[in-house]
């Protein structure tokens, strides 16, 4: 699967904490932002790692699920889930 | 001119620093051991500057423009922008222009294009080392971002290109400038892939070997073929690559190896006994 740009930039820019604590407040609002396919908006929104993983680099996947407030167990569980 | 009088490598990890207080003591105190024994013996060689290599977790550089290879030639450095390297202190770093350009022009003029940068902000990849080797003071720093998280990346038999360039550079620096190489990275580790948190001592065991028994070519061949199934962090090996071919391949030392469940990643920590000015010439 091709590299999804937008969905990058989002997890990128989530990288500035600042950035990251809006977007914890208000997820809406910040994806808006972004020109996702309303496929990956929804995946974003129901933090469906699986839908997400093969549109991004997966140092910005772990970064942006982070940043999002998912802790570290509950990625590995869901990352894991996909080999 | 000036001379290579260090080249040593370090593995990372952003939780060696967000999660250090959680370790036990031994783990610590091994750990720690380990970056100081770098520190130590760059500090024994009395560096007036390190040619630091490195990746760049997504700090500098994004989808839109990508280099494969960047040299910071700025004065001045930007610190690590992660909160969790709040503890390193240093909002920014002190970088040797003139090293950089000198860099830079030597690889313009010998067949490289590297991109260059007058404010790099170096993150964990470059700063955790630096930390935890305790270097006081710390010499200005020359940074070599190359690009080893996201596909297509450079070649290990380029990557060994530029370190005898770094080497070739170092020679033809003008001063009497003493010069240290830092290769930060590896060994094997995977980060956000299903195998996240996988290990492979096998594969961290034969590319140690290959440093220690290795030419480039060796070297490249083996990696080329076992990086693949390393994790994506493995990739960062290229770093280790460069500071071999800078090295000449000489005189490789493990100074430990851990696998660390903990951080995710082999960790491995070395030195090389750089050959002399004469044979990078």
């Amino acid at each position: 699967m091709n590299t999804d740009y937008a969905l990058s930039k989002l997890f990128f820019d989530l990288q500035n904490p600042a950035a990251a604590a809006a977007y914890r407040a208000d997820r809406a609002a910040v994806l808006a932002r972004y020109e996702l396919e309303p496929e990956v908006r929804r995946a974003v929104l129901a933090d469906d790692v699986a839908t997400l993983a093969p549109r991004v680099n997966p140092y910005l996947l772990r970064y942006y699920c982070s940043a999002a407030g998912m802790s570290d167990a509950d990625f590995l569980a869901q990352i894991r889930r996909l080999g | 001119m000036a001379e290579l009088v260090a080249v040593v490598a370090a593995s990372h990890a952003p939780l060696l620093a967000r999660d250090w207080d959680l370790f036990d003591e031994p783990l610590k105190a091994r750990v720690g051991a380990a970056y100081r024994t770098l520190g130590a013996h760059l500090a024994a060689a009395r560096p007036d500057a390190i040619v630091a290599i490195g990746p760049d977790h997504w700090t500098n550089f994004f989808l839109d423009n990508l280099p494969s290879a960047c040299v910071g030639v700025g004065a001045v450095h930007g610190g690590p922008p992660e909160p969790f390297m709040a503890g390193f202190g240093r909002e920014t770093l002190a970088g040797d222009a003139a090293l950089g350009s000198h860099l830079v022009a030597t690889a313009l003029a010998t067949g490289f294009e590297p991109s260059i940068s007058h404010r790099l902000k170096l993150d964990h990849g470059f700063c955790l080392p630096l930390w935890r080797m305790e270097l006081d003071p710390l010499p200005p720093i020359v940074p070599l971002v190359l690009n080893c998280l996201e596909p297509p990346m450079p070649s290990i038999a380029r990557c060994a290109a530029w370190g005898r360039l770094l080497a070739r550079a170092i020679a033809t620096f003008p001063g009497p400038a003493r010069i240290a190489i830092l290769a930060s990275g590896g060994l094997s580790h995977s980060i956000g892939e299903p195998s996240m948190g996988t290990i492979d001592p096998a594969f961290d065991a034969a590319c140690i070997a290959a440093f220690e028994t290795g030419g480039d070519e060796a070297v490249a061949t083996f990696l080329e073929e076992a990086l693949p199934a390393a994790g994506n962090g493995g990739h960062e090996v290229r770093t280790w690559a460069v500071a071999h071919a800078a090295a000449g391949g000489n005189g490789f030392r493990l100074v430990d190896y851990l696998a660390i469940p903990q951080v995710y990643v082999g960790c491995a920590w070395a030195t090389w006994t750089p050959t002399t000015k004469d044979d990078a010439l």
